[in-house]
């Protein structure tokens, strides 16, 4: 079982576009896989149509056990599960505060689906706080969109510098580009230098598409409603570059 | 989670109306038809089917279910469809089934085409909340046949229980049926004439304690020749090494009952089938030994050490070479007229009805008395030459012991009908235990000779082999040691197999009452 993050800490950068369309590529090769929607927005939750609704909301999430496992839903595809996100999870960060051994409560919540599935997406709100730290206690890789740009680049070197100081085995965290706009100068040049400066960047790009905001209209991953386009074979190529650099062992 | 519902569709329905009719209520997506192939596999002797088993190979994977259930047991990707559980690609699948099928060639039974067309029933945001698959199954490229079987089922979707609640009840009360009966797999193997189950090599038949002990004996007789028929067809085209070897057990008991169930028939008879079947038994011997050799390639070569590993590889060449030849001698054989008139007149004997004659003093006898006699004093007889070897213990001894237990486990079995069913199987599992332990010794020993004196029969070039003749010697070396390992346990089985409760057990059914 692998747990994986589409975290940042900065919004708007693809997070939830990559873990729904990642998520559906995992189920289609045929490996059982949740999608646990954290973020309050509910984006994900929208794009496969079901409600944003908890059982007992964030106090049953934090609480864990049967309630949460009664939350989940079947999505319309073939082996993909979603535990919907809800709008008390705005204030999962207060929540986590409250409890014992507060930064490992995430891994402990997620600790019963891992023998039922092989991969588990989780779609990140925007964070750098203690619920960023649980996240970072309980997947084995946290997944981070990077936009060609200064704003992004720097918001990377951050939370690089966050690890360190709470010493956070940066090894689990691994970038890619997304919405990219390959016209643009700058764009180019700032790949070729974060790629050269970190380890870790997977060599994949996420173009900036329109095939890719279609999403919100037709309410499915890509490869569902347009599986030859452009955007589709993007999320596929950085698919392949997650299990090949991640997943398989050397 | 809930589960899948199976419905039966009631005797001409018609698809499209009962669509139409769920549509008035439901939003519905029809997504496009899928057809599929399945291929259903077993044994010759119905291994899986006995073991309430199912395996079928669809596209590119073997599945595993129970019979009269729908979910799947384990699956498995293949590339082909395996022959043999060796051919399978390592998985649980194979596990569960290696200890069932062992080294029975799997057959394919009947090849299966099913349609399914699947309806997603949405709610409001246009979410699958349950789905519909109707699907209809018909033999393989039988596609303007009616259905052997159609099946509505109804998919919850995890979630939303409430449709699929809803949805159970309507089905209902629209007068389809859930069912949970086993349908499919019985349906379509009547349609290419197979019955399962309906063959196995155990003796399975019933007689009466007052019958004639000669009628009697016509009947164990008859259902061996029947064995000897099904797998003599058989054993030409070679699927696998158990047709031979039932035909041989089959051959074996023959010889047996005449020599044990005595003066039944009149002398002369006896006598000149018993040497009938003698020499039907030989005309098979070396192609049986080579077989079990080769079955074992993969044991012998675990007990050598990992560097003498691939030397073995010319003694298998050989064995193989020398294999196919006996076969094509066990061809000719059963091909040859001897082969048929023996069968011939064995036939007929069988089916003559029986005179009284001089020489047949038990031949009236009512079967039961003569079952008793004859296995109470056979089991005297493997008491008392067992415990001489707990005195003394020759190999020769322990040879002679393992005759007697298999004449005394085989008129226990053909007269297994005629006693209590559960203390039976007690007593045949006890002497089971021994005769394992009489029957591996032998087997040992003559394995670890027939290695020794082989070096001769190999090719001048291969003898020279430093390295074969080395690892040869290993393997003798290692079956030597495992035989004595054998014999030293002979003593505490022989011991629990004559314990007074067993004494006890076997007086209390075989001891005249007389």
């Amino acid at each position: 079982m692998t747990t994986l993050a589409l975290y940042s800490n900065k919004g708007g950068v693809g997070k939830t576009a990559a873990a729904v369309n990642l998520s559906y590529l995992a189920a289609q090769s045929g490996a059982k896989t949740l999608i646990c929607d954290l973020d309050p927005q509910s984006s994900a939750s929208y794009y496969f149509r079901i409600k944003p609704k908890l059982k007992a909301g964030a106090k049953g999430f934090i609480r864990g056990g049967q309630q949460i496992y009664k939350s989940v839903k079947g999505t319309d595809y073939e082996n993909l599960d979603l535990l919907p996100a809800d709008f008390s999870l705005r204030n999962l960060d207060i929540a986590f505060d409250k409890v014992k051994r507060s930064k490992k409560r995430l891994k402990k919540i997620l600790k019963p689906f891992k023998t039922e599935y092989d991969f588990i997406f989780l779609d990140c709100p925007v964070t750098i706080s203690i619920l960023a730290e649980n996240i970072l206690n309980a997947v084995d890789y946290a997944l981070v969109p990077m936009i060609p740009t200064t704003l992004s680049v720097r918001a990377y070197r951050q939370l690089l510098s966050f690890c360190h100081n709470k010493n956070y085995d940066t090894g689990k965290i691994y970038s890619f580009f997304s919405m990219v706009d390959r016209h643009k100068k700058m764009h180019r040049e700032i790949i070729a230098t974060v790629s050269k400066t970190y380890n870790r960047v997977l060599q994949s790009f996420i173009p900036y598409l329109a095939q890719v905001e279609k999403m919100g209209i037709y309410r499915s991953p890509v490869a569902v409603f347009s599986p030859e386009s452009v955007a589709s074979r993007s999320y596929q190529n950085l698919w392949d570059k997650v299990q090949n650099s991640l997943l398989s062992p050397q | 989670m809930q589960n899948n519902l199976k419905f039966k569709m009631p005797d001409g329905h018609n698809e499209k109306q009962f669509i139409d009719k769920l549509a008035d209520q439901y939003a519905l997506k029809k997504e496009p038809a899928v057809v599929e192939k399945f291929t259903i596999c077993d044994t010759f002797d119905w291994r899986l089917f006995n073991n309430s088993l199912v395996l079928y190979a669809s596209a590119n994977r073997l599945f595993l279910r129970k019979l009269a259930a729908d979910e799947i047991l384990h699956s498995a990707e293949i590339t082909s469809l395996p022959a043999f559980i060796w051919d399978f690609p390592e998985s649980e699948l194979k596990r569960q089934v290696a200890p069932i099928i062992k080294m029975r060639a799997l057959l394919r039974l009947v090849e299966v085409q099913s349609r399914s067309v699947c309806y997603r029933i949405l709610n409001a945001d246009q979410k699958t909340v349950a789905r519909l698959a109707y699907a209809e199954f018909r033999r393989w490229r039988r596609k303007n046949k009616l259905p052997l079987v159609t099946h509505l089922w109804l998919k919850p979707v995890k979630g939303y229980p409430k449709y699929m609640r809803t949805l159970a009840k309507q089905l209902q009360e629209a007068g389809l049926e859930i069912n949970k009966k086993e349908e499919l797999y019985f349906k379509a193997l009547e349609v290419v004439d197979k019955k399962p189950g309906d063959y196995s090599a155990k003796i399975n038949i019933q007689l009466d304690p007052q019958m004639r002990s000669d009628q009697a004996t016509k009947v164990i007789l008859r259902f061996l020749l029947q064995i000897m028929r099904i797998n003599a067809a058989q054993i030409e085209d070679d699927l696998d090494t158990e047709f031979l070897h039932d035909f041989r057990v089959a051959i074996r008991r023959t010889r047996s009952a005449l020599g044990q169930i005595k003066y039944v028939f009149p002398a002369k008879t006896t006598a000149r089938f018993k040497k009938d079947f003698a020499y039907m038994g030989k005309l098979s011997n070396e192609l049986r030994d080579m077989d079990v050799y080769l079955l074992k390639e993969d044991t012998y070569k675990a007990m050598l050490p990992p560097i003498l590993r691939d030397d073995i590889d010319p003694l298998f060449a050989h064995l193989r070479k020398k294999r196919s030849k006996a076969l094509q001698k066990v061809i000719r054989g059963l091909k040859a007229k001897k082969y048929t008139k023996i069968m011939k007149d064995w036939e007929a004997f069988l089916n003559k009805p029986q005179r009284d004659s001089a020489g047949a003093s038990n031949a009236k006898l009512p079967v039961i008395d003569l079952a008793r006699n004859r296995i109470h004093k056979k089991y005297r007889n493997v008491v008392q030459v067992g415990s001489q070897i707990i005195e003394n213990s020759e190999d020769e001894m322990l040879h002679v012991l393992r005759i007697h237990c298999k004449k005394l486990r085989y008129l226990m079995e053909f007269f297994s009908s005629l006693f209590p069913r559960k203390k039976m199987n007690t007593l045949i599992e006890q002497l089971k235990k021994l005769q394992d332990n009489l029957g591996d010794f032998n087997d040992l020993r003559v394995q670890r000779d027939y290695l020794l004196d082989i070096i001769e029969e190999l090719p001048m070039a291969q003898r020279q082999s430093n390295k074969m003749i080395a690892a040869i010697g290993s393997l003798v070396g290692a079956l030597d040691k495992e035989k004595q390992t054998v014999k030293d346990a002979f003593a505490k089985t022989f011991i629990d197999f004559a314990s007074p409760a067993n004494q006890a057990l076997f007086r209390e059914l075989f001891a005249s009452t007389a």
